[in-house]
């Protein structure tokens, strides 16, 4: 009997210890002593043509589970054909997708069985109503227990006054949330939202942000996300990736993005001697333009501003405000639309 | 193939029938207007030495209307969510184009049979005439390859508007119309001018005509003209398919696919 404690031990230890060898099998992945996320979609030197034509260049990036991976780049960038290409309407002319570390040409339905799409651009069948929509596409994913699972997401959207509407009746607003409720029919582990917001008014747009970051939380939900707004990337990416002319220029987390430029913007505002701020500034060699004759708009590089500060105290001026304006997300973006698109990291 | 899928596509096809009037009207009321016209010519005709000319008229209207209904469905079908900019948001959920072409076809059936059994009885009821008489077992050889021959014309239009996008969309409602005449739907294939009694014999329901026409006046069933229907439907279903996936693919590599919604 004394030999039955420590097998029994062994037993449930070794029980333990494949539980949590599946559980790190399913979820995460070990490279190079890392761990790291599961890899829900991985793209490799993707390229799109269209005749001489190269709207996507050969970009390479991966999507974690749980992850928002923002998607950006000015118009023409290859955005939305990337999406349309991971989605399977636009075929590629070279590189390779995978969902799930499947290839995605080869298992198409299995792939798109757990992923799902939503954009301002695509819109549902407007003739018939939102409900009749809905069932259709909960149909379409194989939605086992379909009405019930509607009535779960319409209620958790705030849509169920909208079911007997027709789709095409709605508003703007109305129709992005109905589109979210057909993008979670299947419980995508995978969402790729083209432009989600485009159109909206600034208080739908905070809803439907807030919802899209209670889904990531809730869900564990991957999100590829693309946008023109700098603000809603900032606040909903983890990680972001500069498109420009199809290529990757850029891809890190919002903050290091914004630390790659260096300049920042200090505003000041004083009571008079503006002859004597105007000679400091100009034989220090800063960039600065008057906005009137007491307020100044000075180019600096952010470590310098204390530096600068001192100086200008040490003048004979009085100083009754300072707004120090740090670079965004948009300051990146504008830096590469306007051409200065070396690849920042 | 998945069940559930089609009939998903198919009840999104009967949400979209009852809510408009356009498919109603084109499927059901025009059907109907058609009958009347025909039916009352055949009257007239009856009164004439050409009496037989009237059922003809009328037998080639009741099977003409099986290619218009069957290929309507399949054409205006995707239309209707191409209109709606949510074609690819079906192809985004897991549904296989053959799922989605299946699914329109057995509407279009579904539709044609009902037009067909109302119209067919309306002819009994109003203008006596009875398009059971060429019977039973030769209206089902004619619907199937008048079936297989809309399918045909559904896809070859819904690959090229796909492909070539909506500037070409007039085809999916201007194409069969222009057939009428060439497949001699209405008369004898005789009455055409030679060159064009070798163009009429290349579409497989000229031969179903003449075999619908010769059953209807001697009661016999003509296997020759309907054997040569059946293979030349399975060569035009072959190359069809070809035709569409090319023409598929091809609108998904230009972008096309996409761009038709934008």
């Amino acid at each position: 009997m004394r030999t039955t404690g420590p097998v029994y031990e062994d037993f449930v230890g070794e029980l333990i210890f494949y539980a949590v060898v599946e559980y790190l099998r399913k979820y995460c992945t070990i490279s190079n002593g890392k761990m790291m996320s599961e890899v829900i979609l991985q793209v490799e030197n993707l390229v799109k043509k269209y005749g001489s034509f190269r709207a996507v260049g050969g970009i390479s990036f991966s999507v974690p589970r749980g992850k928002v991976v923002g998607l950006l780049g000015p118009n023409g960038a290859g955005k939305t054909t990337t999406i349309q290409i991971l989605l399977g309407v636009t075929l590629k002319n070279g590189g390779m997708i995978k969902y799930f570390g499947k290839d995605f040409y080869r298992h198409r339905q299995y792939c798109l069985q757990r992923i799902n799409f939503t954009s301002a651009f695509n819109t549902l069948q407007g003739r018939i109503t939102v409900w009749e929509n809905l069932v259709v596409f909960a149909g379409l994913y194989g939605v086992e227990k379909s009405k019930k699972k509607i009535m779960e997401l319409a209620k958790y959207l705030e849509i169920i006054n909208l079911l007997p509407e027709l789709y095409q009746n709605l508003s703007a607003g109305q129709k992005t949330r109905v589109n979210l409720v057909k993008s979670l029919l299947n419980d995508p582990e995978l969402l790729l939202m083209d432009e989600p917001t485009a159109s909206l008014d600034p208080d739908i747009t905070d809803k439907t942000l807030s919802l899209i970051e209670d889904l990531k939380k809730s869900r564990s939900l991957a999100i590829l996300y693309t946008s023109h707004d700098m603000e809603e990337v900032t606040r909903i990416c983890d990680e972001v990736i500069f498109l420009d002319r199809g290529k990757i220029v850029a891809h890190d987390t919002p903050l290091n993005l914004t630390k790659s430029i260096s300049e920042a913007q200090l505003r000041l505002t004083f009571d008079d001697n503006k002859s004597a701020i105007d000679q400091y500034l100009k034989s220090c060699e800063y960039r600065y333009t008057f906005l009137s004759d007491h307020v100044v708009l000075i180019d600096v590089e952010a470590t310098l501003i204390p530096k600068l500060l001192l100086g200008i105290s040490k003048t004979d001026v009085d100083i009754t405000d300072i707004d120090i304006r740090k670079p965004t997300l948009e300051d990146v973006f504008l830096q590469i639309a306007r051409g200065g698109n070396d690849v920042i990291s | 193939m998945s069940f559930r899928r089609i009939r998903s596509v198919l009840l999104q096809e009967l949400f979209i029938t009852y809510r408009s009037m356009e498919i109603i009207f084109d499927v059901f009321i025009l059907s109907l207007i058609s009958l009347f016209l025909f039916g009352f010519l055949s009257l007239y005709l009856v009164g004439t030495q050409n009496a037989i000319a009237g059922k003809i008229l009328l037998l080639g209207m009741l099977l003409w209307d099986v290619i218009r209904i069957i290929q309507y469905s399949i054409s205006i079908g995707s239309l209707w969510n191409l209109w709606a900019r949510n074609l690819c948001n079906m192809f985004i959920a897991p549904l296989h184009m053959g799922e989605y072409l299946l699914a329109h076809t057995l509407s279009g059936i579904a539709k044609a049979i009902l037009v067909f059994t109302l119209d067919s009885v309306l002819a009994i009821l109003v203008f006596h005439f009875n398009i059971y008489q060429v019977g039973t077992v030769n209206l089902v050889l004619f619907f199937l390859n008048l079936s297989i021959f809309a399918f045909v014309t559904g896809i070859v239009i819904v690959g090229l508007i796909l492909c070539y996008g909506m500037r070409i969309q007039a085809f999916a409602w201007g194409l069969i119309p222009m057939l009428q005449p060439l497949t001699a739907a209405l008369f004898p294939v005789k009455v055409l001018p030679t060159p064009l009694q070798g163009v009429a014999y290349l579409f497989p329901c000229t031969y179903i005509f003449e075999a619908a026409r010769y059953s209807l006046s001697s009661g016999n069933r003509d296997w020759h003209a309907i054997s040569v229907a059946f293979f030349l439907n399975l060569l035009y279903l072959l190359l069809s398919t070809l035709f569409f996936k090319m023409m598929f693919r091809r609108a998904r590599n230009t972008g096309q696919f996409v761009r038709n919604e934008s």
